[in-house]
């Protein structure tokens, strides 16, 4: 019952959503990422819920007592009618879970989805232990990606040495950055603001700090400051 | 401080002389204490064993060195993640990157291993009705190039060469291009030899367990911790190997300069491939025997056979096959492409269809039994909501576009924490307390027992459930700070706290074997009111422990004994060969050879190369010459002779 | 007849029966190895780099020694030490003319260039048959070893230690086969 408490006030944590960046989406892929969570999550508390209570329930009910201590339990070898529920109710469990996973997964897919006509298109290149962006025009920073609101962007990825994996939580699901191949993330920012970038796969001594800034600027903003970037290469 | 050995040098920093301080006073310590006790046969005697239940205790005295070990770490671990921009002692960027990595590789390989085959060991045997493992010479052997491995994984920390690429290994951080210090040839050779040591022993065991049964144990009545055990040893003969070729490609590629996984034309991913291809079976090896413990636990302590034990059997077979085709969900975001990633998101969420089928199965075990809590029991009880919390949170990673999220983050850590621990761990001390008796003759002492038990549980949960918390909030598994902004400090400050709580509880299970050795609590031939046949022989287990070979008629014999027969098994009329013991120091003299031989690679020492592997070599040799069977053949002949 | 036990040699023939199916599995991942690496070599490709001669003739010999040593097989069964002897001598000498062939041709492929760094498809080509030669060279230790034993051991338990090494270099045939039916053969054909 203690489980079930704590369980229970870590739903309310969950509900009031405790500014969690994953449940924190600024784009539609991590919408729908936090969708996927959230639902795949409450389905398995079906299951969570109807096992804590049937363990529960067992554990006190049939306990060892004074009076049944001597008792020798009815043998009993299984039950075929039991037996079937347990297996094909979460089967059907995993078919509802397993629809929106399939459909999801293709549309986050980049390989199946063609680059979009007025995408803004970032070279991301990753090394050991920093981010550089390159965007049209020669434009570079380093650790610091600056995207426009409301525009498909497309991320090419690359590394320079091991593998990396390339993550704004907000933004939506990591992508690993492979050593000789180029790799597509394409995504659609809809909120400004600064977030965080991480490097999400081990890549050696200074992994943690492998980290970049990620500002979401009004489409204007963004073409304005890509200008002034440019001017200041010339 | 810096040495010079081999050619190379060695910084030491100051944890390193620390440990190797601590080592030496320890060894000192130890070979005083065992002098003064005159202990020293009794080290003799183990050391040249080759009797199943000996060799299941060194299993599981290495195992439990190692856990502390490993969990020494993981506090190192916590301490250091404690605080936002924390920096504890000397461990940021290498070092904590070191600690991490062994952490994780000694305690898959160097822990969970162990415990299991320890216990499979003492208890597998004994179980069936078996005299000994089918082959005991073979059975010392695997023990000690397990122990040979293990030793050259924990070595190297003192060597200042820890393994640093994680326990996956990824290419091609773990080539030497990028990590050129010795640390991941002590990983490649550590885990080779050891695995050897494995195959070996999942061989014997299928042997065991296919010939060497009580006449009338029919497999579909064998208990379940067999079952596991064969299924599983089935899992690790098809999964080790992978694994043994993969670590011999990356042994081509660090020291002899071939580009299988790195370089323009080299595959990184082959690596992955090859690795989870190994790797997931190889979290089913781990925890399909903890499922057969606590079947046979929650069925004895509930006075109840197990609830369906025909789906059981079929559960367990099913999860050992669905196992090799669900790797790629550990590479989800290497973009293998939709198809790809659905149907492994697809399989992995099958495998929660058998997992489900044992869970409900051991609720209705104890449904309308009459359940009593002793220690063992209560492992068991704290297993179902932890693993099933560890289960749920499988399902949800097996959601692939949602993964994308949790993939490499504290999510993870905590899921597999949940299952290893909560199904693996937990299960190994279930065994422990259970199989004590059957291991010294005596039981160990139920209050530390359940103190160690509420402590440990307690600390898991506090330790582990905010994790999912931390990962959700974007922080990456791995890495060794992060910042105030990242709003994870709670979650990890919390954990942290539960780490100790954990260690604590450990602590408690140390002090709680040396008080039973202390002041032994003698154990008769059957404290639990046993079901099984290990339960029908003498506390300890003798060298020959069925005097009369039992005839099985019935699943749980001995139960059945007690209800219908006055306690008396029925005698068979007929039995087989036991295999045959021996006393001899050539399985730990191999054991030596390998660590030397593998030492004499890591340091690139041509000559000491050529002369160890000739030894090792010379090995087979007296090894064929000496054999038992001969002997016995010989002998026998020079009778009839007579 | 001693009193030596059948049930103690079915145990040993089991457990090498699945020794061999780890080593099977072993080499089933080198040779997905190879198929992986070899798909795009160049500079050398397969084509220009195997020569059908010598893949004829120590598959020749490895192979027919897998007759000789079921004649031995035959002759332990009747427990004729001199059939014993001569096939046993026979199998070792076909062993050895295999590794000489096969060291001969590691030999000018080096000299022509071809290492096992040149590039991936060599290395993983060296791997596997190297691991495979490692394995015959293993076998004429073992034979040895069984004709130091030949006659001081009773001969039953003589012929179940031949029995063993012959499910042994039986396995390294059929592994030979494998290697020249994909390794060798799509390339010289």
């Amino acid at each position: 019952m203690k489980k079930l408490s704590f369980l229970f006030s870590c739903l309310v944590l969950f509900l009031s959503g405790c500014s969690m960046r994953v449940f924190n989406p600024i784009s539609e892929t991590a919408r729908d990422q936090s969708f996927l969570i959230l639902f795949s999550f409450f389905l398995m508390m079906i299951v969570l819920v109807v096992v804590f209570v049937m363990f529960a329930r067992f554990m006190w009910k049939y306990r060892e007592t004074e009076e049944n201590k001597h008792t020798i339990p009815e043998d009993e070898e299984g039950n075929k009618a039991f037996e079937l529920t347990w297996t094909i109710l979460p089967i059907i469990l995993l078919i509802v879970l397993a629809v929106p996973t399939v459909r999801m997964t293709y549309d986050m897919s980049a390989e199946v989805t063609s680059n979009p006509a007025n995408a803004v298109h970032i070279e991301v290149t990753a090394q050991q232990f920093s981010w550089t962006f390159t965007y049209e025009g020669g434009v570079q920073t380093i650790n610091n990606v600056t995207l426009p609101k409301d525009r498909p962007v497309v991320f090419h990825l690359n590394s320079k040495d091991v593998i990396h994996s390339f993550w704004i939580p907000r933004l939506g699901g990591k992508r690993d950055v492979m050593p000789g191949e180029n790799r597509r993330l394409i995504v659609t920012p809809e909120e400004t603001g600064t977030y965080q970038g991480k490097c999400a796969e081990f890549c050696g001594v200074d992994h943690a700090k492998m980290r970049f800034t990620t500002e979401v600027k009004s489409q204007q903003a963004y073409q304005q400051w890509l200008n002034e970037e440019k001017k200041e290469m010339e | 401080m810096i040495a010079d050995l081999f050619g190379r040098k060695f910084y030491m920093a100051s944890d390193t002389i620390g440990a190797w301080v601590m080592l030496t006073l320890t060894a000192i310590l130890g070979i005083i204490l065992i002098t003064r006790a005159k202990k020293w046969p009794i080290i003799r005697e183990y050391a040249t064993t080759t009797h199943h239940r000996k060799i299941g205790v060194l299993y599981l005295l290495s195992a439990t060195l190692f856990f502390m070990r490993a969990g020494i770490e993981a506090l190192i671990i916590r301490i250091q993640l404690a605080f936002p921009d924390n920096n504890f002692w000397v461990f940021q960027g290498e070092k904590f990157n070191e600690a991490f990595t062994t952490h994780g590789t000694i305690m898959i390989f160097f822990v969970a291993m162990p415990l299991l085959i320890g216990l499979m060991n003492v208890a597998v045997p004994l179980q069936i009705g078996a005299q000994d493992m089918a082959f005991p010479y073979l059975n010392a052997v695997s023990f000690w190039l397990f122990l040979a491995g293990a030793l050259l994984v924990n070595m190297s920390f003192f060597m200042t060469a820890s393994p640093n690429a994680g326990w996956t290994l990824y290419a091609p951080l773990s080539t030497d291009t990028y990590t050129p210090s010795a640390g991941n040839d002590y990983y490649i050779f550590g885990i080779q030899v050891s695995g050897i040591g494995t195959i070996l022993a999942a061989i014997n065991m299928i042997v065991t367990i296919v010939r060497h049964r009580a006449p009338g144990m029919t497999l579909m009545k064998m208990p379940l911790f067999p079952w596991s055990t064969l299924i599983t040893s089935f899992l690790i003969l098809i999964a080790f190997p992978v694994l043994t070729i993969a670590l011999y490609i990356l042994m081509f590629d660090r020291f002899f300069g071939t580009s299988f996984f790195s370089g323009p034309e080299g595959d990184p991913i082959y690596w992955q491939h090859l690795f989870w291809i190994f790797g997931h079976p190889e979290v089913y090896i781990i925890i399909l025997p903890a499922f057969g413990i606590f079947s046979d636990i929650i069925s004895t302590f509930s006075k109840k056979r197990v609830f369906g034990y025909g789906s059981m059997v079929v559960a367990l077979a099913i999860i050992g096959l669905l196992g090799f085709m669900v790797w790629v969900h550990h590479m989800f975001t290497v973009g293998l492409g939709a198809l790809v990633n659905t149907f492994f998101a697809v399989t992995t969420m099958l495998i929660a269809v058998p997992t489900g089928i044992k869970i409900f199965n051991w609720l209705f075990t104890m449904r309308k039994g009459v359940i009593r809590f002793s220690t063992p029991m209560l492992f068991a009880a704290g297993f179902i909501p932890t693993f099933v919390m560890g289960g749920v949170t499988g399902v949800m990673l097996s959601a692939a576009a949602a993964d994308l999220q949790y993939h490499d983050t504290y999510f993870v850590v905590a899921h597999f924490h949940y299952v290893i621990i909560g199904g693996t761990v937990l299960g190994a001390f279930a065994g422990i307390y259970y199989w004590f008796p059957k291991m010294f003759g005596i039981t160990l002492n139920e209050t530390l027992g359940k103190l160690h038990f509420w402590l440990f549980l307690i600390g898991f949960h506090i330790t582990f459930f905010p994790q999912h918390f931390a990962g959700l909030n974007g922080m990456p598994r791995r890495v060794y700070t992060y910042t105030a902004e990242d709003n994870v400090f709670v979650f990890n400050f919390v954990s942290t706290l539960g780490a100790f709580l954990m260690g604590i509880g450990t602590a408690v299970f140390v002090w709680n074997i040396y008080k039973s050795f202390k002041k032994p609590q003698k154990a008769g031939d059957d404290p639990w009111n046993g079901r099984t046949l290990e339960w029908s022989v003498p506390s300890p287990a003798p060298e020959h422990p069925f005097e009369n070979t039992p005839q099985v008629v019935s699943h749980d014999p001995v139960w059945e004994a007690k209800l219908h027969r006055d306690g008396e098994l029925p005698k068979a009329s007929e039995s087989r060969t036991a295999p045959i013991d021996v006393v001899s120091w050539q399985p730990v003299m191999l054991g030596s050879l390998m660590l030397f031989f593998s030492l004499a690679f890591i340091y690139h020492v041509t000559w000491l190369q050529v002369t160890l592997g000739i030894a090792v070599l010379g090995f087979f040799v007296v090894r064929a010459l000496t054999d038992e069977h001969t002997k016995k053949a010989k002998e026998d002949q020079a009778h009839d002779n007579v | 007849m001693t009193t030596y036990n059948q049930d103690l040699q079915g145990d040993k023939k089991l457990g090498f029966v699945l020794y061999l199916v780890g080593e099977l599995v072993m080499f089933a991942t080198l040779f997905a190895t190879f198929f992986i690496f070899v798909q795009d070599a160049i500079d050398p490709t397969p084509t220009e780099v195997f020569e059908a001669r010598t893949v004829i003739i120590s598959s020749v010999f490895l192979l027919s020694s897998s007759g000789t040593i079921h004649f031995a097989e035959k002759a332990a069964e009747i427990q004729n030490r001199k059939g014993i002897a001569i096939w046993l001598a026979a199998t070792v000498l076909l062993g050895l003319a295999f590794m000489g062939v096969e060291i001969h041709e590691f030999r000018t492929y080096y000299h022509e260039g071809f290492t096992l760094t040149q590039n991936i498809f060599l290395s993983s080509f060296y791997i596997l048959v190297g691991l495979h030669a490692a394995h015959v060279l293993f076998g004429i230790g073992w034979m040895l070893l069984l004709a130091i034993q030949l006659n001081s051991i009773p001969s039953s338990i003589y012929g179940d230690k031949q029995k063993i090494f012959s499910y042994y270099w039986h396995f390294v045939d059929v592994i030979w086969i494998f290697i020249i039916v994909f390794v060798y053969a799509p390339y010289l054909i």
